[in-house]
C-alpha cells in the first residue's frame, strides 16, 4: 500500500482558518489526510502539541498564522 | 465531573454536505462514538425547523453541551449559539465542526469524506467537553467621538453627531477646516458658489457646543479598542499669538518665502507666514515651521515687522492626549501630480495646470480680484484645452480607476470659464463621458450646448511650448483626424488619489488601506463606512473618489454608524480571553513582554501577571510563551487541544 502521510494543521482562526474555508468555496480538491486544529492564534501553538502530534502518529506537521 | 450530554446535529447542507459525506452511515457511527450522547442530522440546520429541532433536543435530552456539523463557524456560528441561548444552555458550549468548507466541498472520495467528517467532529466533540459556560465581558463605551480630517466630508460627520448630543473632536492639519471645498469656484449641479454653501457649515461647527475644534493638528497615534480608543494629537506651533494678532497683514508683506502656485496648500497659503482662510472667526496669522526660513536660516523679518509683538518663533508642538470611544476617518483626497505625466510634463511651464489649480482661479475671479489671467504672464487665456483622464483610467503609468468627479467638474470648469470670458473658447478631450448621477447628465449636455464647448473623443499625446502658446497634439476618434490646437492655458484633469498621508495615518490606526491609499472598507457594497476594525468610520473620498453630495450621503452615514455603537451604554466582547494560574505564576514577565495588546500586567506585591480582560485578544500569544504553564486561554485549554489532537490522529 501506499504510504498516506497524516497530517495535522494549527491554525490560526483569522488568517489560514479563513484561507481553509475559502479553498472550499473555491471548491480547490485536495486529499483528505489532513485535520485541521484551529486555535485563535498560531501564537498559541505550544510546543508539547506538535511534539505530542508527531510521538502519536503524525507524519506532518503545519502551522498556518 | 460528571460526564457531558453532548449532542451533534448534522447538517445535510442541501446537497452541498450531503452529495458527498454519507450522513446516514455518519449518524450510525456517531451515535456508537464514546462522547456523543445524542446525534441526529436534517436537512438544513440553518433553517427555523433545524433550529428547533435543536431547540427541542436540548431541552429534551437535557444537553449539556452541542456541536453543529456544517459550514464555517463564520458564518453560523452565532446562529447556533443563539439558538443554544434561547433555551439556557450557555453559548460557550456550543461549538461548530465545519464538514462544509473544510470536508465535502474540497473532496470528492465519498468514504475518505465520511472518515473525515466523522474525525472532525469528534475533535469538536472533545472541545466540547471540556469547554466552559462562559459569560460576555461587558465594556463601557465612552460616548465621545473624534472625526479626523475638517473638509466637507469630516464636518458633516461631526455635526451629524454632535448635533445627536455627543462631544466631538474634530481634528485638522491644516490651519482652518473647509478642505478643498474651500477652494472650489461654482459647484455643480445648481452652481452655488462652493465657499458660500460651505461657510454655513464651517460656522456651524465654530460655534458648536459639543465640538471641540482642533485645527493645525494632526493624529500621532490611536491605542485601545471599540468604544475605549485613546489618541495622541500632536497641536503644531502656530508661532503667532491669536490674542495679540489682529490679521494686519504686515508679516505676510515682508516674507520672504513664497509657495509656487502649483504646488498643493491650503488656499490663501502664499508665504510661509499666511492668513488661513477661515471663513467663521477672526483673521489670524499662522507660521509653516517646514518652509519658514528663521528655522533653515536667519530671517525674522515678520517678527520685526509685527506691531504687535505676536510672532514668538520658540513656541513648542503640543501633545495631546484624548480619549474617545469611535473614530470617524475623513482625510480627502488630493490631486496626482501632473509632472508624473511625462507626455503632459512641459517643462516649468506655468499655463498647464490641474483642475484644482483652474478652481482657484475661477473663484479668485468669482471674488471680484480681476480678470481670469492666466499664471505666466497674466494673460486672459481665450483658448482653454481640459484633458480629462489625465493619470486615470491609465494602468500602464498612473491610477487604473476612474476618478469619478472630472466629468463632472471639467464640464462645470469650461461653463464658468465661459462667464468669465464670454469670447473664450473651451476645448475638452475625453475617453467617455461618465455623468452618472442624479441630474448629472443633463447639466452635462445643457452646458455643452448652451456654451458652445467643443468635446472630442479622443486622448491628448502631447504638449508642447511654441511662443507664448501651449500646443495641443491629440486625436479627434470620432472624426478620425489629427487634432492640434494653440491654447493659452492647459486644463488637466489629474487623478484624484488619497490625500498625502494617508497610507501612514492608516498604519497608525491600524486600519488597512488599499493599494493606492485608499481606506478599506470591510465590505464594498454592504459596509461601505465601516473599516474593518471595529470604532473606526470612514467618511467620504477617503474611501474612494467621490463628489459633494456623495461625500455628504457617506459622512452621515459614517456618522449613523458611530450613533448606533453610542446608543449603547455597553458592548460585549468575546470571553475567550487568556486566565493565570497564580500559584504556577513566577512572575517572570514574560507574558507581559510577549503581549501585543498590551493585556497583560504584573500585579504589585505579589508578582504575579495578571490579564486585562477587555484589552485581552485571545491570541493566545501569552500561552505559548509562558515557561510555568500558568496560562491559560479560557475554551482553549492546553487539556482541550491534546484531547482534540488525540481524536484527530
Amino acid at each position: 500500500m501506499e504510504f498516506e502521510p497524516r497530517i495535522i494543521a494549527f491554525v490560526c482562526n483569522w488568517c489560514t482558518y479563513a484561507a481553509a474555508d475559502l479553498a472550499g468555496t473555491s471548491r480547490i480538491q485536495y486529499p483528505t489526510n489532513v485535520r485541521i486544529i484551529r486555535l485563535m492564534c498560531s501564537g498559541a501553538v505550544d510546543p508539547v502539541y506538535i511534539m505530542k502530534a508527531l510521538l502519536e502518529g503524525a507524519d506532518g506537521i503545519l502551522v498556518g498564522g | 465531573m460528571p460526564q457531558k450530554k453532548i449532542g451533534v446535529f448534522v447538517c445535510h447542507c442541501g446537497i452541498n454536505i450531503a452529495s458527498v459525506v454519507q450522513i446516514e452511515e455518519l449518524v450510525k457511527r456517531l451515535q456508537e462514538s464514546s462522547g456523543v450522547y445524542y446525534a441526529t442530522d436534517y436537512k438544513y440546520m440553518c433553517s427555523e425547523p433545524g433550529q428547533a429541532s435543536i431547540r427541542d433536543a436540548i431541552k429534551e435530552k437535557e444537553l449539556d453541551g452541542i456541536v453543529v456539523a456544517c459550514c464555517s463557524p463564520s458564518l453560523h456560528e452565532l446562529t447556533f449559539r443563539r439558538t443554544s441561548s434561547s433555551v439556557d444552555l450557555n453559548p460557550y458550549l456550543c461549538e461548530i465542526a465545519n464538514i462544509r468548507e473544510h470536508c465535502s466541498w474540497v473532496h470528492s472520495d465519498s468514504t475518505l469524506a465520511t472518515e473525515k467528517a466523522q474525525e472532525i467532529i469528534e475533535t469538536i466533540v472533545e472541545k466540547v467537553r471540556l469547554d466552559e459556560a462562559l459569560d460576555p465581558i461587558k465594556v463601557p463605551v465612552n460616548k465621545r467621538a473624534m472625526v479626523i480630517g475638517g473638509g466637507i466630508s469630516g464636518i458633516q460627520s461631526a455635526l451629524d453627531i454632535a448635533d445627536s448630543g455627543y462631544p466631538v473632536i474634530l481634528v485638522e492639519r491644516e490651519a482652518a477646516i473647509g478642505g478643498h471645498m474651500a477652494e472650489l469656484s461654482d459647484t455643480f449641479l445648481t452652481l452655488e458658489k462652493s465657499s458660500e454653501l460651505l461657510s454655513a457649515k464651517q460656522r456651524e461647527v465654530s460655534v458648536h457646543s459639543n465640538i471641540q475644534l482642533l485645527t493645525y493638528s494632526e493624529v500621532e497615534d490611536l491605542d485601545g479598542y471599540v468604544g475605549n480608543f485613546k489618541a495622541t494629537i500632536k497641536k503644531k506651533a502656530k508661532m503667532v499669538d491669536w490674542d495679540k494678532c489682529d490679521g494686519c497683514g504686515k508679516c505676510i508683506a515682508v516674507c520672504p518665502v513664497k509657495v509656487p502656485f502649483d504646488q498643493e496648500h491650503p488656499l490663501g497659503k502664499e508665504n510661509a507666514i499666511y492668513l488661513p482662510l477661515l471663513e467663521a472667526g477672526p483673521k489670524r496669522v499662522v507660521i509653516d515651521k517646514g518652509i519658514c526660513q528663521h528655522f533653515s536660516g536667519e530671517c525674522s523679518e515678520c517678527q520685526t515687522a509685527c506691531p504687535k509683538s505676536a510672532i514668538h518663533f520658540d513656541e513648542q508642538d503640543e501633545t495631546l492626549e484624548e480619549e474617545i470611544g469611535a473614530v470617524v476617518v475623513a482625510t480627502g483626497y488630493s490631486m496626482y501630480p501632473k509632472d508624473r505625466i511625462g507626455e503632459y510634463g512641459v517643462d516649468g511651464c506655468e499655463d498647464v495646470i490641474d483642475g484644482l489649480q483652474f478652481e482657484r482661479m475661477l473663484a479668485a475671479w468669482e471674488r471680484g480680484e480681476g480678470p481670469l489671467r492666466r499664471p505666466s504672464d497674466g494673460k486672459t487665456p481665450r483658448d482653454v484645452v481640459f484633458v480629462q483622464c489625465s493619470g486615470s483610467r491609465d494602468p500602464e503609468h498612473a491610477m487604473p480607476y476612474c476618478s469619478r468627479i472630472c466629468c463632472m467638474y471639467t464640464v462645470k470648469e469650461a461653463m464658468v470659464y465661459r462667464k468669465a470670458v464670454p469670447d473664450g473658447q473651451a476645448y475638452v478631450f475625453y475617453i467617455d463621458i461618465r455623468t452618472g448621477g442624479k441630474g448629472c447628465e443633463e447639466f452635462t449636455q445643457g452646458g455643452i450646448a448652451d456654451n458652445r464647448l467643443i468635446y472630442m473623443r479622443g486622448k491628448v499625446s502631447k504638449l508642447y511650448r511654441e511662443g507664448d502658446k501651449v500646443v495641443v497634439w491629440g486625436v479627434d476618434t470620432l472624426m478620425g483626424k489629427k487634432v492640434e490646437i494653440a491654447a493659452d492655458l492647459v486644463v488637466l484633469a489629474t487623478a484624484t488619489v488619497p490625500s498625502p498621508g494617508a497610507k501612514e495615518l492608516a498604519q497608525r490606526l491600524k486600519v488597512s488601506a488599499d493599494d493606492y491609499g485608499f481606506f478599506q472598507e470591510v465590505h464594498p457594497k454592504l459596509r461601505p463606512v465601516e473599516s474593518p476594525t471595529a470604532g473606526i468610520f470612514l467618511s467620504g473620498a477617503a474611501r474612494a473618489p467621490m463628489d459633494i453630495p456623495e461625500s455628504i450621503m457617506h459622512a452621515s452615514g459614517a456618522a449613523s454608524k458611530v450613533l448606533a455603537l453610542f446608543s449603547q451604554d455597553d458592548i460585549s466582547h468575546e470571553p475567550i480571553v487568556a486566565f493565570v494560574d497564580e500559584d504556577y505564576c513566577s512572575g517572570c514577565g514574560v507574558c507581559v513582554e510577549t503581549c501585543p495588546y498590551g493585556a497583560r500586567e504584573l500585579q504589585g506585591r505579589k508578582r504575579v501577571a495578571k490579564v486585562i480582560e477587555v484589552l485581552c485578544q485571545g491570541c493566545g500569544a501569552c500561552i505559548a510563551a509562558c515557561p510555568n504553564g500558568a496560562c491559560q486561554q479560557r475554551n482553549f485549554q492546553a487539556e482541550q487541544c491534546l484531547y482534540m489532537l488525540d481524536a484527530a490522529l
